[in-house]
């Protein structure tokens, strides 16, 4: 595994139950190509300083079934836009979970994740021994492996890094 | 211990004697299918090309392209992607279905839910190919490794079974038995599962009425849905199979990861209320709930099944003052069907406004809503924005629910109509 270890603060956690992520740039917005103002738009209903608070490495917490409904790009592009590293859940809806492995977002669904840490703890995905560790209460709670092709998908960068890659060893 | 009729397929298609799920497997697709749209095709044959170095497609028959969304084109813009995909699908001898109707119902009229078969598209109701005992998935931009490259990495999916038992009521649908599905099973209950519908009840239930079933099944979490075909399935997939294939079945001791029973004979007609389609509700609790429009189509239940139970209740009836009524056969196959039966006759006669095939509906791209408008829909979605303003709402229903709100210009019980 040589993938770097995400560290960051809990940026935000996301406490509903089959979290539709089109929310959190809300739907008038889910065109918006320039990426300023898609931020800009970002969290408002849930937290307006939202972008000013986040620093690089921060990381996204949700609940079970995050990101049901019909998930589009754009609300991830913004998060990471403003510079957050990963969305860390207590369990995946699977149409999201593929799209944004595929952009290279690491994604980590840990059973228990939202009891375990507050907002703005310090915590570490530790990908080699599966664990993530709160820096802030000095614990640890494993998460669930990732399938290889996935971890694959996120060392590589993203969906065409990975395939540019398989494609050099296995030409159709 | 068995096997699922999804690892046999899974197995076949990785070249290997057996699989189990959670197996981590390389799976050659027998079909990659797609429809054009901007961001996914163009992008796709744009990669292709120039990443990918690939000129000409290695085994053209494996690949299905449809166009079904932007029909017909309202920009110059949108005609020109479709000018693009006409463009793609000629230098690569691949088959191009336009104007057929809903790919996914056009996939299963062509012969690309061959039983046994994989497939994959980037659309996730690619899954009511399942009803014909074929694995399709929808990969939503990991399709690009179906078009790149031979095989796609895929985790062996647990299944959930579903027995069916039990006969449906007038006036309740196959769509009421999918939402009551979501609604007792929950919206995470399959998740990264295979729903698999079996029992006792599905010989009787027709090849739209599984379709329907089958391709929502993403609602649950699944990542797909899957039926072992009987008689009267085999009777409609084999003579249209792309490929010969011997169908496969799940074992008696397949190992399923939770089983389920759903006595049809109990259910009653359903809503499923803005903004999530996890939104399941009786129909009783809403009725006189005013609507000003309605969209009968999709390709979830735009089928002759669905035309035939709304014109049961338009028959000699009229649309509700100032109510806007869509009607859209999913399938060109399926509007001749229609209107050998009589049915487009008793639509407009009502006052609907019957179009041939779209996507278009669904999505809002026409006929869309303005703010504080309420729409009854067959369509697959009902989320925010869905067919037109953020501040627009949509219910879910079946379609016999749709024509009698239509007709009463609210929320309305279809069974007095269809008994009287």
């Amino acid at each position: 595994m040589t993938m770097k270890n995400l560290r960051g603060r809990v940026a935000f956690k996301f406490d509903e139950i089959d979290f539709d992520v089109d929310q959190i740039v809300g739907v008038k917005n889910i065109k918006t190509t320039n990426m300023d103002e898609l931020s800009k738009a970002a969290m408002q209903e849930y937290d307006p300083g939202f972008a000013s608070a986040v620093r690089p490495g921060d990381l996204l917490v949700g609940n079970h079934n995050f990101g049901y409904g019909h998930p589009h790009y754009p609300p991830m592009k913004a998060m990471r836009h403003m510079g957050i590293a990963g969305v860390l859940a207590e369990s995946f809806s699977p149409g999201y979970w593929r799209g944004e492995i595929s952009m290279g977002f690491p994604q980590v669904s840990c059973p228990g994740i939202l009891a375990f840490v507050e907002r703005w703890d310090e915590i570490e995905v530790d990908w080699a021994a599966q664990c993530v560790r709160n820096l802030t209460q000095g614990t640890s709670i494993a998460f669930e492996p990732l399938p290889r092709a996935d971890l694959e998908m996120l060392e590589a960068g993203g969906l065409e890094t990975y395939l540019k890659k398989r494609f050099l060893n296995e030409p159709t | 211990m068995g096997s699922t009729i999804t690892e046999k397929i899974l197995a076949r298609v990785s070249g290997l004697p057996s699989v189990k799920a959670g197996d981590e497997v390389m799976a050659k697709p027998d079909f990659v299918l797609a429809y054009d749209f901007p961001g996914y095709t163009d992008v796709i044959f744009k990669q292709m090309k120039n990443d990918f170095g690939i000129d000409k497609v290695a085994e053209p028959e494996r690949f299905g392209i449809f166009i079904d969304h932007m029909v017909p084109a309202i920009s110059p813009a949108e005609e020109e992607l479709h000018k693009g995909t006409r463009e793609w699908t000629t230098i690569n001898d691949v088959k191009l279905y336009e104007r057929r109707g809903i790919g996914h119902q056009v996939s299963s009229e062509v012969g690309y839910a061959t039983p046994g078969a994989f497939v994959v598209h980037f659309d996730g109701h690619v899954s009511q190919l399942g009803t014909f005992g074929t694995l399709a998935m929808g990969l939503r931009r990991n399709v690009l490794e179906a078009f790149a490259l031979e095989r796609v990495s895929i985790r062996v999916p647990q299944t959930t079974r579903v027995d069916l038992v039990g006969k449906l009521p007038p006036g309740v649908m196959a769509r009421d038995v999918f939402h009551h599905l979501v609604r007792v099973l929950g919206p995470a209950s399959c998740r990264f599962q295979v729903l698999e519908i079996g029992g006792p009840a599905v010989a009787d239930m027709s090849n739209d009425a599984l379709q329907t079933i089958t391709g929502l099944a993403m609602f649950t979490g699944a990542v797909t849905a899957i039926v072992n075909p009987d008689a009267r399935r085999l009777d409609y997939a084999l003579p249209r199979a792309r490929k010969k294939l011997e169908p496969v079945y799940s074992d008696d001791d397949a190992v399923y990861a939770a089983r389920h029973e759903i006595d049809l004979s109990r259910l009653e007609p359903i809503v499923v209320i803005p903004p999530s389609p996890a939104n399941t509700r009786d129909l009783k609790d809403y009725l006189g709930l005013p609507i000003h429009t309605g969209y009968l189509g999709s390709c979830a239940s735009g089928r002759i099944e669905d035309m035939r139970a709304a014109a049961q209740v338009l028959a000699g009836r009229k649309v509700a003052d100032g109510f806007a009524l869509h009607v859209v056969p999913t399938s060109q196959e399926i509007m001749v069907a229609a209107a050998k039966e009589g049915l487009i006759e008793v639509f407009a006669a009502a006052g609907a406004f019957v179009s041939s095939p779209s996507c278009d509906y669904c999505f809002g791209r026409i006929a869309t809503m303005a703010p504080g408008q309420r729409a009854v829909s067959t369509g697959t979605l009902n989320v925010r924005g869905r067919m037109g303003s953020p501040d627009s709402e949509i219910y879910l229903c079946n379609a016999a629910v749709l024509a009698a709100s239509a007709v009463e210009g609210k929320l309305a019980d279809p069974r007095p109509y269809l008994l009287g």
